[in-house]
C-alpha cells in the first residue's frame, strides 16, 4: 500500500494556491523553491515528450524515413550533384543520409536536454530573482529559446533532401539556431548575473 | 504487503545561493560552447591547428607532411572532443547538482553534514571544466601529456567529489529514513 504524502509535504512552491502567485510578486523570503508558471512547465514537458516520440519514431520508421529521403534526393540530382555514375552517386547519397539521420538524432538529444533546462532554469529564476521584470524576461527568453532551438535540427533534416546539406544547414542556422540559441544563452547569462548580484548582497549583508 | 512511506518534509527547500550560482554558471558556459561546435567550428579548427603549429616540439612534428597531418588531425580531434564533452556534461550535471542540493536542503539533518555535501556538490558542478582543460592542454602540451594533466589535476578530483557527494547523500538519506521509521508518528492509529 502506498501511503499518500501528508498535505504539508506538498512542494512548497505555490503556498496552497492552485493558480500560483502573480508574476509581479517578489519571491518569498523563505528558502523553498517556487514552481514556474504552468505554461512554462507545459512547454518543457511537451518538448521532452516530443523528444521521446522523435526518438521512438527514428527507430520504428528508420527504413521508411531513409527511403523517403533517398527518393526525394534522386528526384533532385542537380541539387545534390548526382552525375549518374553509381559509385560516385552512392557516396553522395550516403553522406546526405548520414546527415539526415544525425539531424533527427540531434533533435532528440537537444529536445530532451533543453526541456529539462527550461524547467530548471525558470524554476531558479522565479524562486531567486528579486526583480519582477528581469524574472519575466529570463523566463520568456529561456522558454522560447529552449523550446524552438531543437526544431532547427528537424528543419535541417527535412531540408537536406530538398536543398542539400549545406543550404539546409544555412537555412536552419539563420532561421532557428542563431536567434533562438542566442535567446537561450542571453537568458542564462542574465540569470547568472542576477544570482551573482544577490550572492554579493547576501555576503555584504552578513558581514555588514 | 509492501508499505511505502513518503519522506515527509515541510517544504521542498532550495540549496544555498552560491551552489545555485555555480550550477547555473556552468550551465550558461556549456550553452555558450554550443556555437563553437557548429557555426564557429571552422574558426575553432583553425585556432587548434595554429596552436599545434606553435607547439610543434611537444606534438612531435617532424616536417613530413603525411606524418604531421596525422598528428595535427588527432590533436584537433581531441580538442574538439573536449569541447563537445564540456558542452554535454555542463548541460547534464547542472540539473543533477541542483536536484541533489534540493534533496540535501530538504531532507538531510545536521548542519555539518549538509555543509560538507554542499561543498562536494559545488566541486562536482565544476567537473565539466576538466574537459575544457583537456581541450586546451591537448593543444598546448601535446595530446598525451595534456590529456593526462587534465585527468590527474581536474577530472579525477572533481569527479571523485561528485561520486563522494552522491555516496554521502545516499548514506545520509538512509540514516534519515531509519530515524523517521523509529520516531513515533503523530496521530498514528494504534
Amino acid at each position: 500500500m502506498i501511503e499518500p504524502p501528508v498535505a504539508e509535504s506538498a512542494s512548497g512552491g505555490y503556498g496552497g494556491s492552485r493558480r500560483g502567485p502573480p508574476s509581479n510578486q517578489s519571491p518569498p523570503s523563505n528558502q523553498s523553491w517556487r514552481l514556474p508558471p504552468i505554461p512554462v512547465l507545459l512547454v518543457g514537458v511537451v518538448l521532452i515528450a516530443c523528444a521521446e516520440v522523435g526518438g521512438a519514431s527514428m527507430a520504428q520508421f528508420k527504413l521508411e524515413l531513409t527511403r523517403w529521403a533517398r527518393g526525394i534526393m534522386l528526384a533532385r540530382p542537380q541539387t545534390h550533384g548526382l552525375v549518374g555514375v553509381r559509385d560516385v552517386d552512392e557516396q553522395i547519397l550516403d553522406e546526405a543520409l548520414v546527415k539526415f539521420d544525425a539531424g533527427l538524432r540531434l533533435f532528440h538529444l537537444h529536445a530532451e536536454g533543453l526541456g529539462t533546462i527550461i524547467i530548471v532554469t525558470s524554476m531558479v529564476a522565479v524562486s531567486v530573482v528579486e526583480h519582477a521584470a528581469l524574472r519575466r524576461v529570463i523566463v520568456a527568453l529561456i522558454t522560447a529559446g529552449g523550446a524552438l532551438y531543437p526544431l532547427g535540427y528537424l528543419m535541417w533534416s527535412a531540408l537536406i533532401p530538398f536543398q542539400g546539406i549545406a543550404r539546409g544547414k544555412a537555412v536552419a542556422e539563420w532561421l532557428v539556431w542563431i536567434p533562438f540559441g542566442s535567446a537561450a544563452i542571453v537568458a542564462m547569462w542574465l540569470l547568472v548575473g542576477a544570482l551573482a548580484v544577490q550572492c554579493a548582497r547576501s555576503a555584504r549583508g552578513r558581514s555588514g | 504487503m509492501i508499505r511505502f512511506r513518503a519522506l515527509e518534509t515541510r517544504a521542498v527547500r532550495r540549496p544555498p545561493l552560491p551552489l545555485i550560482l555555480v550550477a547555473i554558471a556552468m550551465l550558461a558556459l556549456g550553452e555558450t560552447a554550443s556555437p563553437f561546435l557548429s557555426g564557429l567550428r571552422p574558426a575553432v579548427e583553425r585556432h587548434a591547428r595554429a596552436r599545434v603549429a606553435a607547439n610543434a616540439g611537444v606534438h612531435g612534428l617532424t616536417g613530413s607532411a603525411e606524418y604531421d597531418d596525422e598528428i595535427r588531425n588527432r590533436a584537433v580531434f581531441t580538442a574538439e572532443a573536449g569541447l563537445s564533452f564540456f558542452h554535454t556534461h555542463a548541460g547534464g550535471l547542472a540539473p543533477l547538482v541542483l536536484l541533489a542540493g534540493t534533496i540535501v536542503a530538504s531532507v538531510v539533518p545536521g548542519v555539518a553534514t549538509r555543509g560538507l555535501l554542499y561543498v562536494l556538490l559545488t566541486a562536482a558542478a565544476l567537473f565539466p571544466l576538466g574537459y575544457l582543460a583537456y581541450a586546451l592542454a591537448a593543444l598546448e602540451m601535446g595530446r598525451e601529456s595534456g590529456v593526462a594533466l587534465a585527468e590527474r589535476y581536474v577530472l579525477t578530483p572533481l569527479g571523485s567529489a561528485a561520486i563522494l557527494a552522491l555516496v554521502t547523500l545516499a548514506w545520509a538519506l538512509g540514516r534519515a529514513g531509519r530515524a523517521r521509521d523509529h520516531a513515533p508518528r503523530v496521530g498514528q492509529a494504534t
